[in-house]
Formats: C-alpha cells, sequence, structure tokens
C-alpha cells in the first residue's frame, strides 16, 4: 500500500518491490545466458555438424566402401603421401565403370567428365579455414584412423560432417591421442577394434610409444 | 559570465575546529531552499540558453564521432596516421588522458568520504558523474583502435571452440579488468548516492511521466530510518571498495608502458607518476567544470569559493608531483648509464617533438604556480584557465611518453615520425563532444548536487520536517 | 621433359574464362572479394566462385567446389609443387633458373644451382618477373594502328595471314627495306632462324640495340687484342681485385657468379682474405663492399688507371711494354689529379702477379678496358684470375652505330617495314634519334612486346609477346653456357615468342616454339640417342659443354694512341657538373617497371622506392640550394632539360651527379606509369653514359618515398645514428680479428645472464639463422625472395611514405667511418625470434607464442591487432596490414599467391617466420620417411637465392649444422644482446681488408 499524505508520488503499487530480488536475478543470468546462447549457438557442433551437400553425381560410400568393400585408397590415393586425400580423376570411376553399368544415367555426368575432360564439380563437406594446413600423410601414417575425423563414411550414402572439426576439437585429440590411435596399417578400416580385451586407450598408449608419437600443441603445427 | 571576485573565506578552513571554518553553504540556505535551489535545475521546463547552445554543439561533435568510427570500421585503421615504428598515437594518449579525467570524480567521493572530508558533499555528484562519462570516452579509444575489432571479445575470457584462454600475461588484459572493473564500481557508486535525491525529485514531480521515471530510478525509495540505515552502509562499503581502485587503476594504466622494454617507457616510477598526473588532470577537469556550472545554475552558495580553494590547493600539489616525476626521469636516465634510455630523453626534449615536451612542461608545472597566490585561487577566471591549460598539458603528457618514445627507439633504421590524420583530430574532438554531451544531460536531468549530503554538513534545521 | 598435357589441362581449369566471367557476372560488386575469398589454392578459388555463383550457403564460410581432372597425370599429386628448370635471357646473358609450380601456376622463381651464371642465386628482377607473368597490363591482343594510330585488335590469325602475304611481297626487293629492331638475345634457335631469315632477306639489316650496352667493353678489346673477345673473371683465383666503375658484384651480366667468388674468398679469414679496390663516382654495391673506394667523377677513372698502370710500369711490374705504350703511360703521371691511394692501388697489384684482378666497367671508353688488358696482361693474371673467349657475333656492329645507322636509314627514307623485336626502343634509344618519331612515320612496323608500350604506340601492329615461362626458347649464359627456355603455363593471353615470330618472317609459316627450339638442338646434339640428350637438357636446364674455349690473344700494339688520349681527360668546365646514368637497380632498363615487387623495393644504397632522384654530394648541393632530399633541381644536359628531386648522397664523388634509367614511363601499365622521371631524356647517342650538364635548384620538393631515415634531419638524430651503426654493423679490419677474434662480442658489453626462471629447454630441433656481414652485398635478393614466398603486399608510394612497407626481411643501410668518405654497411633485418621475445608477452590474446622448436610464430588469425607487439620489439620487424592490401587484386593476379602461406587480411600483424611453410614441408617428408632431417635440408627463402651465400639456417642443436658452426664462430654477435632477447638470428662481424697502412 503506497504511502499516506497530501499528495501519493507513488505511482507503482508496493507488490512491485516483490519484483526487485527477480530483477536482480535477471541483471546477473542474462549475461551468462547470452555468453552461453553464443557458445552453443556458434560453436562447429551447431553450424557444421552434419552439413551434407548435394553432390553433382549421387555416388554411396555406404554401397563402394561399405558392401563393396573397396579401399578408400583406391580412389584417394595420395592420402599417405600428401596433405590432401586427393578426390580422385574421373578416370578412376570409369576404370570400373566402363564395363560395370556402362550405360547407367546415374553416371551420365561421369562419362561426359571423361569425354570432355572438363572435373566433375564436387562440393568440398570438409571444409577447414583456409589459414588452417591439415595434413593427411602426417595422420594416416601415424595411426589416425579415417574414421576419427571423417565418422563411418563406409555407412553414409550422401556424405555428411560428421565431426566438429573445431580448434579445440583437434586439440582435444592432439592433447590425449591415446585413445584416437589404431596400428598405421589398419587406419583405413573402418569398423576396427583393438584386440579382445584389450582396453582401446591402453592400447592406443602401446601404439603411441612405438611410433614415439608426441602430438604438437604449437601454433606453428597448423597455422602458417 | 560576469566577473565575480568571490568573496573571500573570512576563516581560517585549516582549523581542527568545524565552527571556525568557512561554511559549506553560504547564504543562510535552509534545507528546503537548498532542495529548491537543485531540484529547480532539473524541473524547469526552459533550460538556461547557455546550456542549449552548449548542447547543440557537444552533440554536433558527438554525430562526427559517429561519422569517424564509421569510417574507420569500415576502411581500416590505416585512416590515422600510425606507422611503424610508431603504432600507437592519438587512440591510446586519448584512452589514457580520458581514464586520468575519469579519477577525481570516485577519489573525492570515495577517498575524501572515508577521511571525512565534509566539503566533499557539495562537489562530488557532478564529480562522480564525470568520472563516468571520462571512462567512458576513455573505453571507446582501446575499442575502436584494433585492427578486427570484430573479435576483440577474444580479449574476454570466454569459453570458446579454440578452447584458447587470452594471454593473462599482458598488460592490455590487465587494463581490461581494470577499466572494466573501475567504471563497474564507479557507476554503482554513483547511482547509489543518487537515488535519495531521485526520489526527492519524484516527490516533487508534477506530471506522471516524471513520476514513473524518477519513480523506476529510486527505485521505491522513501526515506524510511532503514532505508537510511542500509543506505549509509552500503555507501560507506562502496566507498571502501572504491578507493584502492582509484589508485590501481591508473597504476595498471601506466603497466601498459612500464612493463615493455622501450626505452622512456620501461620506467618503474610510472604508477605513482601516472596516478598523481590523474589526479591532478581529473581536479582540473571539475574545476573547469564547477566554475561555469555554479555560475550558470546559480549553485554558488552551495560551491563555494572554499570549494573551489580546496581543489586549487590540490592541484597545485599533485601538479608539483607531476613536475617532480619529470624531473626523476631525466636523473634517472643518466643515472642508470643507459644511453638509449638517455638519448630517448635527451631527444624528447631537444629532438623533433621538443615543442610537445615544452608544451607539456609549461601547462603542467609552470600555470599551476599561480595557484600559490590566494587571490588566484579565488579568482573564477584564473582558476578557469589554469584548469584548462592542465588539461591541455595533461593530453600533451600521454602524447609526449607515447610518440617520442616510439619514433625513435633501439633501431635508427627504423625511426620514423608521426603526423595524425585528419580523422584522428576529429576524433578526439568528438570524444570531447560525447563528454559533454553525456554531462550536459546529466545536468539537465538528474540533481547535479547531492543535496542529501549537503543538508548532512548544514548546521541543524529550525524544526522544519525533512523532505 | 615435363608432360605437355599437364599445364594444359590445368591451364584449361586455371585460365578459364568463364567462371570467372560467371562470377562477375553474377556478383560484380564483389566478384574480386570472392575470387580472393579462399586463396589456397586456385582450383579451390575458382570452385568458391562457382560455388556462390551457383547455390546459396546458409555456413560459416562459402561452400567450395573440388574440381579434380578428369584424367590426372601420371605420378602427378593434387596440391604438391613441382620445380622446373628454365632460363631467363636479359640483355644476351642468361640465367638459369628453377620455377617452381603448384598445380601448374609458377609461383616462385629460384636459382638453378647447376646452373654455372647462378649457382642457385637469383638477383630480385629474376625473381620478380614471376609477377610480370601475371601481370594484367600485359597486352592480351593484336592491336593494328592505322594511320590514324587509333588502335583496332585483331585475332592472332589475322596478324599471320597478313605478316605471311606482308613479307612475300618483300622478296622482290630482297627485304632491302626491311630492318629488324631486336633487343640482344643468345638464343642458339634464334641465330639458326636468323640464317634462314638473311637467305631469304639478304637486303635486310638485322639492328641490335640494348640500352645498357656492354659494347665498350667489346671495342676496348678489339683495340687491345685486334679482335671483339669477351672478357671473363675467375675472381675465386684473385686476392686483389681492382674495380674501376665496374659494379661486377651486381650490375654484370656475371655478377651472381663473380659474387660467390668474391664472397667464398671473404668466408674464412685465416686463409688469404682477398681485397677489394673500387674507383667509382656514385655508390655502387661494388663500391659499398669494397676495402678501399675511391671515389672520382666518372671521367677522372680512366686517369686514376692510367695513373695506377704507370706506376707498375715505372716500377717495371709490366714486363714487354712497348715504349710507344710505355710513353702513353708516362703522359698519366703529369695529370693534374693524384690520390695518394693510387700509389697504394699499383703496390697492391704489383705484389700480387698473376693472383689480382683489374676490372674496368661498361661506362668507361674502350681505351680504358684496352688498358685494362695491358695491366692484365702484365701483371700475368690474363688466363688465371681473367679469361677470354670469342665473341658469339664478332661481326655485329657496336649497338650505339647500329642504332644511329637505323635512325640515319629511316630519315633517308630507305626503310620500309621494321620489326621491332622486344625492348622499348621508342622509350629507351638515345633521343637525340628520335626514334619513336621515325619509327611512326616508316611505312610498316611491327612490334612484339610484352606490353602494349611507348613503342607499341608508334607502331602499326603490336603483337603480344609470350611471356619466357609461357614459351619455349634457348639462352646462353655470359660464360657461354646454354639452357632451354621451358613453359610452365600455357600463354594466359594468345601471345607469340620472338623466334615463333622470326620464323614467320624466314619461312612464310608459323611453327610451334617447341618444334623451332628442338630442330635447333637436333642439329647440336648427337644423333642416336637424341632422345635422352634432350630431355636431359630440359631437365637440367643446362647443356654440358656448351661453355665458351678460353683463348689466349696476343696484345696489339694500336692501343697506345687512344690509351695516351684518355690522359686528356678533364674536369667538367666550372659551372657544369658530370652527369652519369646508371641502371635501377630494380626496374633494370625500365622493363620491370610495372611490377610493384621492384618498383617498391628500396634502392640498395639510397633506400628509395618508387622514384629515382638526382644523386649529389653534400657539398655540391649546398652550392646548388639544395636543403634536403626531394628539393627539385633542373638538369639542362644536349639541349635537352629535365626536373628530378634531389637525394644528398653521402661518398657520391663530388662535382658527379647520379641518375638512374628506367623510370618515368608512360606506358608502363597501371602500376609505372609516371613513376619516377625519365632519364633516358637526356641521353644522346654520343653520350649513352656520361654527359656535361648543367644543374639549377628549381622551386619545390618532391616527397621522397624512402624506406630508411624518414625525417632524420635533426643532427641530434644523424648524430645517434652515426653512434649506434658501429654497435649494429660491428666492423673490424683483419689484422683487428687476427688480433682479437672475439672483437665483435666485446664491442658491446652484456650484462650477465640472471633469468628469475629456468629458461626453455629446446631438446628437439631448435633453429636458428645467421647472416656474415662480411659476405652481404645489399643486393636485396632476399626481400624479394621472401616477398614472393610469402605473399607479401605491394602497398604504393604514398604507404611507403607514411612508413608503412610490408617487407618481412629488409636490409637496413648505415653509413659509418668518416663522414667526408662514408663506410657503406648493410645488414639484414628480420623477425630475431628471440628465445625471450617482448612481442609475445605483451599480446592480450595469445596470438604471438613461441613452439617448441624456438620459433616466434604469429598466428594471424588469432590476431586482433592491438599493434603492441610491434611497439615492444626492439628490432621492428614487425609489419601490419593498415588496410586490406589485396583488395583489388584480380583472380589472374592471385595466381601468383602461394597457397602454403595464408594471405593476411585487414587488420593482423604480419612478420618473418623463418619460412615456416617450408619447415613443415620438410618435417612431414622426414617423419613419413622415418629419417632425420639432414642440414640444409630446410632453405628459407631469404637464404635460397642469397648470391653469397650469406644466410645460413639449420638446427642450432645440430653440432654438425652450418648454423651451429657459425653461431660458435668468434665474430658472431647478437644485435641488441644487451636487452636480453636472446635473438635466434645472429650475425658474423663485417671484415674489411685494407692493405697495410691504409686503414
Amino acid at each position: 500500500m503506497t504511502q499516506q499524505g497530501p499528495n501519493t508520488v507513488f505511482v507503482f503499487p508496493a507488490w512491485v518491490d516483490e519484483l526487485k530480488p527477480f530483477i536482480a536475478a535477471a541483471g546477473v543470468g542474462l549475461p551468462i545466458y547470452l555468453v552461453a546462447l553464443v557458445w552453443y549457438g556458434g560453436s562447429p557442433a551447431t553450424t557444421d555438424v552434419g552439413y551434407a551437400p548435394q553432390q553433382p553425381v549421387a555416388y554411396s560410400h555406404a554401397l563402394h566402401a561399405g558392401e563393396l568393400g573397396i579401399d578408400c585408397r583406391y580412389c584417394h590415393n595420395t592420402v599417405e603421401v600428401a596433405a590432401h586425400a586427393a578426390v580422385p580423376p574421373t578416370q578412376t570411376c570409369m576404370n570400373c565403370h566402363t564395363n560395370i553399368r556402362g550405360t547407367s544415367p546415374k553416371l551420365a555426368a561421369v562419362r561426359e567428365s571423361s569425354a570432355t575432360g572438363m572435373p566433375i564439380p564436387w562440393v568440398r563437406v570438409h571444409d577447414l579455414p583456409d589459414y588452417v594446413y591439415f595434413n593427411h600423410s602426417a595422420h594416416v601414417r601415424r595411426g589416425v584412423g579415417c574414421v576419427e575425423c571423417h565418422g563411418r563414411i563406409d555407412a553414409m550414402d550422401v556424405v555428411y560432417q560428421a565431426k566438429k572439426l573445431s580448434m579445440g576439437w583437434c586439440l582435444d585429440c592432439h592433447r590425449n591421442p591415446d585413445a584416437h590411435l589404431r596400428p598405421p596399417e589398419a587406419a583405413t578400416q573402418m569398423d576396427w577394434e583393438p584386440p579382445k580385451g584389450v582396453d582401446r586407450t591402453a592400447f592406443g598408449k602401446t601404439i603411441r610409444e612405438r611410433l614415439k608419437l608426441a602430438p604438437s600443441e604449437d601454433c606453428s603445427t597448423c597455422h602458417r | 559570465m560576469a566577473v565575480a571576485t568571490l568573496e573571500r573565506p573570512s576563516r581560517d578552513n585549516t582549523s581542527s575546529d568545524p565552527a571556525r571554518r568557512a561554511p559549506l553553504v553560504l547564504a543562510g540556505n535552509d534545507y528546503a531552499s537548498v532542495t529548491e535551489k537543485v531540484c529547480r535545475i532539473v524541473e524547469v521546463r526552459k533550460p538556461p540558453r547557455a546550456w542549449t547552445l552548449a548542447f547543440t554543439i557537444a552533440a554536433s561533435f558527438t554525430g562526427i564521432l559517429g561519422l569517424m568510427v564509421l569510417y574507420l570500421i569500415t576502411t581500416g585503421v590505416g585512416v590515422w596516421g600510425l606507422n611503424k615504428p610508431v603504432s600507437w598515437g592519438f587512440d591510446i594518449t586519448n584512452f589514457v588522458f580520458w581514464v586520468g579525467i575519469g579519477h577525481a570524480g570516485t577519489l573525492i567521493s570515495a577517498i575524501l568520504y572515508l577521511f571525512r572530508q565534509q566539503w566533499r558533499t557539495g562537489i562530488n555528484r557532478f564529480a562522480e558523474a564525470m568520472t563516468i562519462f571520462a571512462v567512458i570516452c576513455a573505453l571507446l579509444f582501446p575499442g575502436i583502435h584494433v585492427g578486427r575489432i570484430w573479435f576483440e571479445y577474444w580479449i574476454a575470457p570466454l569459453p570458446n571452440q579454440m578452447s584458447m584462454w587470452p594471454n593473462f600475461r599482458s598488460p592490455l588484459l590487465w587494463d581490461f579488468f581494470a577499466v572494466g572493473t573501475y567504471f563497474t564500481v564507479s557507476l554503482v557508486f554513483w547511482y547509489m548516492g543518487l537515488i535519495p535525491d531521485i526520489a526527492t525529485i519524484r516527490d516533487r514531480a508534477t506530471t506522471k511521466a516524471r513520476r514513473i521515471a524518477y519513480g523506476l530510478l529510486a527505485m521505491g525509495w522513501r526515506g524510511s530510518n532503514r532505508h537510511w540505515h542500509r543506505y549509509e552502509r552500503a555507501y560507506l562499503l562502496l566507498a571502501a571498495l572504491a578507493t584502492p581502485l582509484v589508485l590501481s587503476v591508473h597504476s595498471v594504466v601506466s603497466f601498459d608502458f612500464a612493463t615493455s622494454m622501450l626505452p622512456g617507457w620501461h620506467a618503474t616510477i610510472f604508477p605513482p607518476y601516472f596516478v598523481a598526473g590523474a589526479i591532478f588532470g581529473g581536479f582540473a577537469m571539475v574545476l573547469m567544470l564547477a566554475v561555469p556550472c555554479r555560475q550558470w545554475f546559480g549553485v554558488k552558495d552551495v560551491i563555494t569559493p572554499r570549494h573551489l580553494e580546496n581543489m586549487c590547493k590540490i592541484v597545485l600539489a599533485t601538479g608539483m608531483m607531476v613536475g617532480y616525476a619529470y624531473a626523476i626521469e631525466f636523473f634517472i636516465a643518466w643515472y642508470s648509464g643507459n644511453p638509449v634510455e638517455g638519448f630517448v630523453f635527451i631527444n624528447r626534449a631537444f629532438g623533433p617533438y621538443a615543442w610537445a615536451y615544452w608544451t607539456m612542461v609549461f601547462c603542467n608545472v609552470a600555470t599551476p604556480q599561480v595557484f600559490w597566490s590566494r587571490r588566484a585561487r579565488s579568482n573564477p577566471w584564473v582558476i578557469f584557465a589554469v584548469a584548462v591549460f592542465v588539461n591541455i598539458g595533461m593530453w600533451f603528457e600521454r602524447f609526449v611518453i607515447i610518440v617520442t618514445t616510439l619514433s625513435r627507439d633501439f633501431l635508427p633504421s627504423s625511426w620514423n615520425s608521426y603526423t595524425p590524420t585528419w580523422v584522428e583530430v576529429l576524433t578526439l574532438m568528438g570524444s570531447f563532444g560525447l563528454f559533454f554531451t553525456l554531462f550536459l544531460l546529466f545536468l539537465r536531468f538528474l540533481p547535479m548536487i547531492a543535496m542529501a549530503e549537503v543538508k548532512a554538513i548544514m548546521p541543524a534545521p529550525h524544526g522544519e520536517a525533512h523532505r | 621433359m615435363p608432360p605437355v598435357e599437364l599445364w594444359r589441362s590445368l591451364d584449361d581449369l586455371a585460365g578459364d574464362p568463364t567462371l570467372r566471367e560467371l562470377v562477375s557476372r553474377e556478383f560484380p560488386a564483389h566478384a574480386d572479394e570472392m575470387l580472393a575469398s579462399s586463396r589456397r589454392d586456385f582450383l579451390k578459388l575458382m570452385g568458391a566462385s562457382v560455388a556462390l555463383a551457383g547455390m546459396t550457403a546458409c555456413r560459416r564460410w562459402p561452400s567450395e567446389l573440388i574440381v579434380p581432372f578428369a584424367h590426372r597425370p601420371e605420378g602427378y599429386v593434387p596440391g604438391s609443387t613441382l620445380q622446373y628448370a628454365t632460363s631467363l635471357d636479359v640483355g644476351g646473358a642468361a640465367t638459369g633458373l628453377l620455377v617452381t609450380s603448384y598445380d601448374g601456376r609458377p609461383i616462385k622463381i629460384e636459382g638453378n644451382p647447376s646452373h654455372p651464371q647462378s649457382l642457385g642465386a637469383t638477383d630480385p628482377c629474376a625473381q620478380a618477373t614471376v609477377l610480370q607473368l601475371y601481370d594484367p597490363d600485359r597486352s592480351q591482343g593484336v592491336v593494328q594502328r592505322e594511320g590514324s594510330g587509333e588502335p583496332a585488335p585483331r585475332t592472332v590469325e589475322a596478324f599471320t595471314t597478313w605478316a605471311r602475304t606482308h613479307f612475300a611481297s618483300l622478296d622482290a626487293s630482297k627485304g632491302a627495306g626491311l630492318r629488324v629492331l631486336a633487343e640482344p638475345s643468345s638464343s642458339l634457335a634464334l641465330l639458326a632462324i636468323r640464317e634462314r631469315f638473311a637467305r631469304r632477306f639478304p637486303g635486310a639489316v638485322w639492328v641490335e640495340w640494348d640500352p645498357l650496352s656492354r659494347d665498350a667493353a667489346r671495342e676496348g678489346a678489339t683495340l687491345a687484342f685486334g679482335r671483339p673477345l669477351r672478357t671473363h673473371l675467375a675472381l675465386e683465383r684473385a686476392d686483389v681485385i681492382a674495380a674501376f666503375d665496374a659494379d661486377l658484384l651486381f650490375d654484370d651480366p656475371a655478377a651472381l657468379a663473380n659474387a660467390r667468388a668474391w664472397a667464398r674468398r671473404r668466408r674464412a679469414p685465416d686463409d688469404v682474405m682477398n681485397r677489394l679496390w673500387a674507383v667509382e663516382a656514385g655508390y655502387s654495391l661494388t663500391g659499398g663492399s669494397a676495402d678501399h673506394r675511391i671515389a672520382v667523377p666518372s671521367v677522372l677513372v680512366p686517369v686514376v688507371l692510367g695513373r695506377v698502370a704507370a706506376v707498375l710500369a715505372r716500377a717495371g711490374a709490366l714486363p714487354g711494354l712497348p715504349p710507344e705504350t710505355r710513353a702513353a703511360l708516362e703522359r698519366f703521371s703529369s695529370h693534374s689529379f693524384d690520390d695518394p691511394r693510387i700509389a697504394a692501388l699499383a703496390r697492391d697489384l704489383a705484389g700480387a702477379p698473376g693472383r689480382s684482378a683489374v676490372v674496368v666497367g661498361p661506362r668507361q671508353p674502350a681505351a680504358a678496358h684496352a688498358l685494362a688488358h695491358l695491366l692484365n696482361h702484365g701483371l700475368a693474371n690474363a688466363g688465371v684470375t681473367v679469361w677470354y673467349s670469342e665473341d658469339p657475333e664478332p661481326a655485329r656492329p657496336s649497338h650505339r652505330e647500329a642504332i644511329a645507322r637505323l635512325a640515319g636509314d629511316l630519315n633517308a627514307g630507305v626503310v620500309d617495314t621494321v620489326v621491332v623485336l622486344g625492348g622499348n626502343p621508342a622509350y629507351d634509344a638515345p633521343r637525340d634519334l628520335d626514334l619513336a618519331g621515325k619509327l611512326s612515320h616508316v611505312k610498316t612496323a611491327i612490334r612484339l612486346g610484352l606490353y602494349d608500350d611507348e613503342t607499341s604506340e608508334v607502331c602499326d601492329w603490336h603483337v603480344p609477346q609470350a611471356h619466357y615461362l609461357e614459351s619455349w626458347g634457348d639462352a646462353r649464359g655470359w660464360d657461354g653456357t646454354a639452357g632451354i627456355v621451358q613453359p610452365l603455363i600455357r600463354p594466359l593471353y594468345d601471345g607469340m615468342s620472338a623466334i615463333e615470330l622470326i620464323a614467320l618472317v624466314a619461312d612464310g609459316k608459323t611453327t610451334p616454339g617447341y618444334d623451332l627450339v628442338r630442330a635447333t638442338w637436333q642439329a647440336r646434339l648427337p644423333s642416336p640417342d637424341f632422345e635422352r640428350a634432350w630431355r636431359r637438357i630440359v631437365h637440367d636446364g643446362v647443356a654440358e659443354g656448351t661453355r665458351f674455349v678460353a683463348v689466349a690473344p696476343e696484345l696489339s700494339p694500336g692501343a697506345a694512341a687512344p690509351i695516351a688520349a684518355l690522359a686528356d681527360a678533364e674536369l667538367p668546365r666550372a659551372g657544369t657538373y658530370e652527369l652519369t646514368f646508371s641502371r635501377s637497380a630494380s626496374l633494370h632498363d625500365g622493363r620491370y617497371a610495372n611490377l610493384g615487387w621492384l618498383a617498391e623495393l628500396p634502392d640498395p644504397v639510397t633506400k628509395l622506392t618508387w622514384d629515382n632522384a638526382a644523386l649529389l654530394h653534400p657539398e655540391d648541393a649546398k652550392a646548388l640550394g639544395v636543403k634536403r632530399n626531394g628539393d627539385r633541381v633542373a638538369i639542362e644536359a644536349d639541349g635537352r632539360e629535365l626536373t628530378v628531386p634531389a637525394f644528398l648522397l653521402p661518398g657520391q664523388a663530388k662535382g658527379s651527379i647520379g641518375l638512374d634509367l628506367g623510370w618515368g614511363r608512360r606506358r608502363a601499365g597501371r602500376v609505372g606509369d609516371a613513376v619516377g622521371v625519365d632519364a633516358y631524356a637526356l641521353r644522346s647517342s654520343d653520350s649513352l653514359w656520361r654527359a656535361e650538364a648543367r644543374v639549377a635548384r628549381r622551386p619545390g620538393t618532391d616527397a621522397l618515398a624512402s624506406t630508411q631515415d624518414h625525417h632524420i634531419v635533426d643532427t641530434l638524430g644523424k648524430r645517434e645514428q652515426a653512434i649506434r651503426a658501429e654497435e649494429l654493423v660491428r666492423t673490424g679490419t683483419l689484422e683487428e680479428f687476427l688480433e682479437n677474434r672475439a672483437f665483435a662480442r666485446e664491442r658491446v658489453e652484456i650484462p650477465p645472464d640472471a633469468p628469475l626462471w629456468t629458461p626453455h629447454a629446446y631438446p628437439g630441433h631448435k633453429w636458428g639463422l645467421a647472416i656474415d656481414l662480411t659476405a652481404c652485398t645489399g643486393c636485396h635478393a632476399c626481400t624479394i625472395a621472401c616477398q614472393a614466398e610469402n605473399n607479401i603486399p605491394v602497398v604504393g608510394p604514398a604507404e611507403v611514405r607514411r612508413g608503412r612497407e610490408m617487407h618481412w626481411i629488409r636490409v637496413d643501410r648505415y653509413f659509418a667511418g668518416d663522414p667526408a668518405a662514408p663506410r657503406l654497411a648493410f645488414q639484414p633485418m628480420a623477425c630475431h625470434h628471440c628465445e625471450t621475445a617482448p612481442c609475445e608477452q605483451v599480446c592480450p590474446v595469445a596470438a604471438t607464442v613461441h613452439d617448441h622448436e624456438g620459433l616466434n610464430v604469429m598466428v594471424y588469425n588469432r590476431c586482433v591487432g592491438t599493434r603492441y607487439c610491434s611497439n615492444n620489439c626492439p628490432y621492428k620487424v614487425r609489419r601490419f596490414n593498415w588496410f586490406n592490401n589485396h583488395k583489388h587484386a584480380t583472380a589472374v593476379e592471385m595466381m601468383v599467391m602461394n597457397p602454403e602461406v595464408t594471405v593476411r587480411s585487414r587488420g593482423v600483424m604480419e612478420k618473418c617466420t623463418y619460412c615456416l611453410q617450408r619447415i613443415e614441408a620438410v618435417k612431414i617428408a622426414a617423419k613419413n620417411e622415418a629419417r632425420a632431417i639432414r642440414d640444409g635440408e630446410i632453405v628459407p627463402a631469404c637464404a635460397q637465392v642469397c648470391p653469397t651465400e650469406a644466410i645460413v639456417f639449420g638446427d642450432l642443436n645440430d653440432p654438425e649444422s652450418r648454423v651451429r658452426a657459425a653461431h660458435d664462430d668468434p665474430r658472431c654477435y647478437g644485435v641488441l644482446e644487451e636487452v636480453n632477447t636472446k635473438p635466434r638470428t645472429r650475425y658474423l662481424a663485417r671484415l674489411t681488408n685494407p692493405a697495410r697502412g691504409e686503414a
């Protein structure tokens, strides 16, 4: 109830006072909420994971890598020697598809490219910023499997980004690599498991020690 | 304004017996008249013509500031005259200048409060306001001077996908916290003090709109004993909290230079030297504002000659400290036997930027000396003039420190000079525009004098109810 | 031989205009940004643009396309680099090059180690030619200018058909009215075609013109030996080298080889260190590196030479001297000019018979050269430190005569067709001949040129020339070593090479350059396994055993009279000055005027960019009323006047004014137009190198864009600079060194190091760099190499004036010692990668940090641009992007970018990284092959191109590494060590070897 007197100066009813604590709470809480919002909203987990652009050719890794079990390196043959795991030339497709499904309309674009020599414009799925220099050979040869960054490609009809590929995510692995290591020869083996009864991390540790791996956290490792 | 040599305080303000000191409120004002005087400023429908004129000018400069910042952000820091080696120029000079200005307010309200300096009550309110606005201007510059403003939030330790912390070893980061904290505390402190007076204005409000506006700000202040009790407590606590900040903030700002390795920056004397300089400049600014305000808004009785005189004395004292610091710098440069250091100071005094150096010395060391004379201390024109000089001098002090040092450091091959572009000059003027705009708005819409506190130091009323 | 298919197919991708057009059409405003948005490699770049044009992307950055080959060439790995050998022929002398190609784009030019005229090094110009390849201002199609001169585009076919008929019509007259005006070329293929040409058009005249002609040397040889022999140096054998107005370490067809040989003899000071004497007017780099430098006006240089000869003759150091020559030499002794150091020089030469070399530069008259030959024979240097070979074209008249005769013929109207092969005669021919005017009046003038320039403007036909990186050819080095010029990319614009055009003229039909070159070599190489030999040559870039054969000529007595005449040389009359012309260190003869890299490359001595200036001795300047650099003066020579900004150069000979050629182009392109002043305007056919000039102060001052000494006009600053120069570039004589090997280290007192915490240990690699100031000649090759390797932008004169140049490695130049005869001191300065780096501590966002191998890493993508690091860097080697420096770069220009280095955006700091990308590449390769990194395997761009091997990089933890040895060398010191930065880049003190008692 407002104060008695000749002129009532209070325009706000008394119960407004009850709100004060809440106002205070909001004052503290709002900034925190905003930070959290930006953090999660802006994180690659939200913006990038699941990115699955439509490709000019409906190529299914699930079929080729999964069912047919073609090794990754049959097409991405530079992965062990170069920074890029090069997307194969049309020629590679034609190696088989001159005979198999030679006339399938799905492969029209491939045949045309092979004929005209103009490339197939694939859409890049795993796209790091231009100031990040990732080297495939350096990872694959050190027992980091394709699956660690690309997920179960062999189960994807349309390739999508499975992991965050954010800097923090890279660092997590560079800091504790054990859980992500495997014998280099099994790098392309999507469903690789450590031997029965051996703990993955413990096994990874043995690999790390065998290959004398010391993943660097230096900025210079990825940024030039 | 008309020249009015102020009536001399008849008594000795240094006497230990308060009764023998000059009164802090003159012309037999009582509570009601003080309330009336102060509130009228806010309530009159039409502001003084001086105010309107000043506001128009200030506001237009604020507009210019906006344009300059826009141009800067869209085009790049290159629109300024900076170069290698002089990567900081007007930007940081202005920053340090404004932060310095922002010292007097909290000093007056907090430290003088703790020292029971009653004369503070007349001036603390708008000194505090001045502090807030100065710090706002200060924060503007580190804000806009970086190359990629859109990434500036990286300086704050926020969670991020890079899992990167800022570099806590960097003085710039300390700045970020020091100035930020100082600003927050000063703001709260100022607002706290405002509440009872806002309530008074609310109570006197005649229109609904004013009631709601001031009502919101007053946060339901009813002047009950409980209110007053808690208010006094909180005020005391905040004062205690603010006091160390007054000293810390400019010490930290000085670390930007002191912890670097450049001759002329790398000096242990910087923290005290900067704090003294800040108080010096801050009080000069208070004087510069107080003299015309008390005239225009007719509060001469509350901001009395005694207030002005006290501040003149502080300016004189701090001015001499600053002068001492200048001397010591040269001494150390020679005494350290470091040739590079030595050259930097010779170069300051006799190199291409000697003009700036001697301007600084004249304004900061020579001019305040007039305050040795009591007549000078009681002549508003003189006071105002000196205050202006000191402000110029303090700006140049920062300019000299930053530019002369950077322009000629270790390798002569990279020596270069620095000339500001029109963008920088307009930005500086714009920052003054912003400052005065805010200050004038404050004068117009908030009580420029802490009525409640002034009344507390007035002789006891004759049984009149306090409203 | 590289698969031709490779660049063809790749070029189809890269060059494909449709993609670019598409973007431009879709987003006219933003086309550039978008094309620039993804800079990692061009394929991605094209991808991005298409993606943007096509789809709308809802991601943080635009989605990109991957466009793989349809048919990938055998053994080709996308995204990797390949190096191809080729040669660059400038002024008839070739340098062997290795060109790095990334996905079919040449992006970097380096020296070819197996080429004797390169030895792995290059000069700044050769490196910058890759920028020329992508220069959007290059002419992009045939242009015909009818009588009106209005340019009309034509197709190449249109031209060839026209040409066939036109030259067929000349058969009747046996080509009597036909002239070919060509720039010098050493191409064997061209020689072969010229024979066919001569057979078809016996009446035609082949005119050769080189504005920087070295024919004086030829004529000198003719005087001395009766025939035009070519002189070569073997400096590795020389103890005493006397250079008379000869910049043999920089402005010389064999400069790279000379510099290498010279430096090798200074590297190990314990065995005999050579001594270099320089007698010259203006400061050349050779003069800068000399142990003794005698600054005299160019006109007196032969007098000094003569006096030296006279002293030697008297001392009997020149046995078998014919009496008349002896008499001739005597005349010099009576010359008014003398200098105490002349006797010392003579003594020095006499003391090293068979181990000395007397060299005279091309700007001196023939007789001076003859005199030098005389001395070298007398001192038994001939065949040891100096050797001779037959001139490849003995019958050729001198350039000066040839061009003068052509002008005469044009006047007489006996010429109806002129074919201008390259060069730019309308701009650089002696102005008194007014070739431009005459060409415009000749009936038919055909111009083959890279640019539609001053010459093309006055010709009826302009045919775009294919860049040497786009075409086949061959070229011989100064020593005769032949190499193949092979293309790395298909012509970006339909261009033609010189041999192709001449073949068209000679044979009346177009033949691909490849066939022409191959045919030429088929004739020279063993027939049975030609294919293998040919492939080897193309692969190596060098043809074994093609070096000229040395000949041992006899002196002919005829030289006495002209030599005697030299003694009459007199100083310019009072009130006049001697004006000497010199090649621009960056623009050469002007051909590189449109290359931003070179226009912004500081002149080694003056540190001027984007401008040339009249170099004055400070006293002359005072006399003329020139107070500070940039004050305008009017120079009047041979009736023509030119207003030039003046530059006060300590060390310039009094009474002599130096002026660089190659500037002030009218039609160079967007970059090079109206930059500097055109010194050719003052040049006449009888005063190619030296003119008598009247000079007067003119009102006004030009703001010169210098990268050093901005605003150091006050005596205070000057004095301090002199003091510090001694501490920064620590110099000592050989004697001092042998007395106290650690003299450099003791020059500055280093307070004992008392760290508050245990310093970092660097167990793995520990990268470090060492720069030998004794070897550094200040040629700036490193600066350009760095610019090309690290995508460093060009900022333009206005920004340089502000002090915002971006070079990561600059070469500081100091004048030290006696101000009257100052010593020139160079110091390459880049990030020192301090172990306790002041920059790192102050960055609020940790954008510059140390890595575990001790590199001071600058993380561009983390930088917010507070510039605090730059303030706190005592070496001031950090560079800030004040604006978006690539905003206006077109897709073609972006092709020169190195994909392995991030292109920095606006508002970020950048600096030397020790070529991190090269370190990483080698590290990963080595790890993949499970082997250790070999010393010298990682070579930063700057070290790679250095002609004198002054820069050494490597692992300090490797006890065998050269850099470790360098850091342990007693001469080694760190700049500003006293502020405890613990720099990883250290310097080896500069040693000079002055003659006893002459220091």
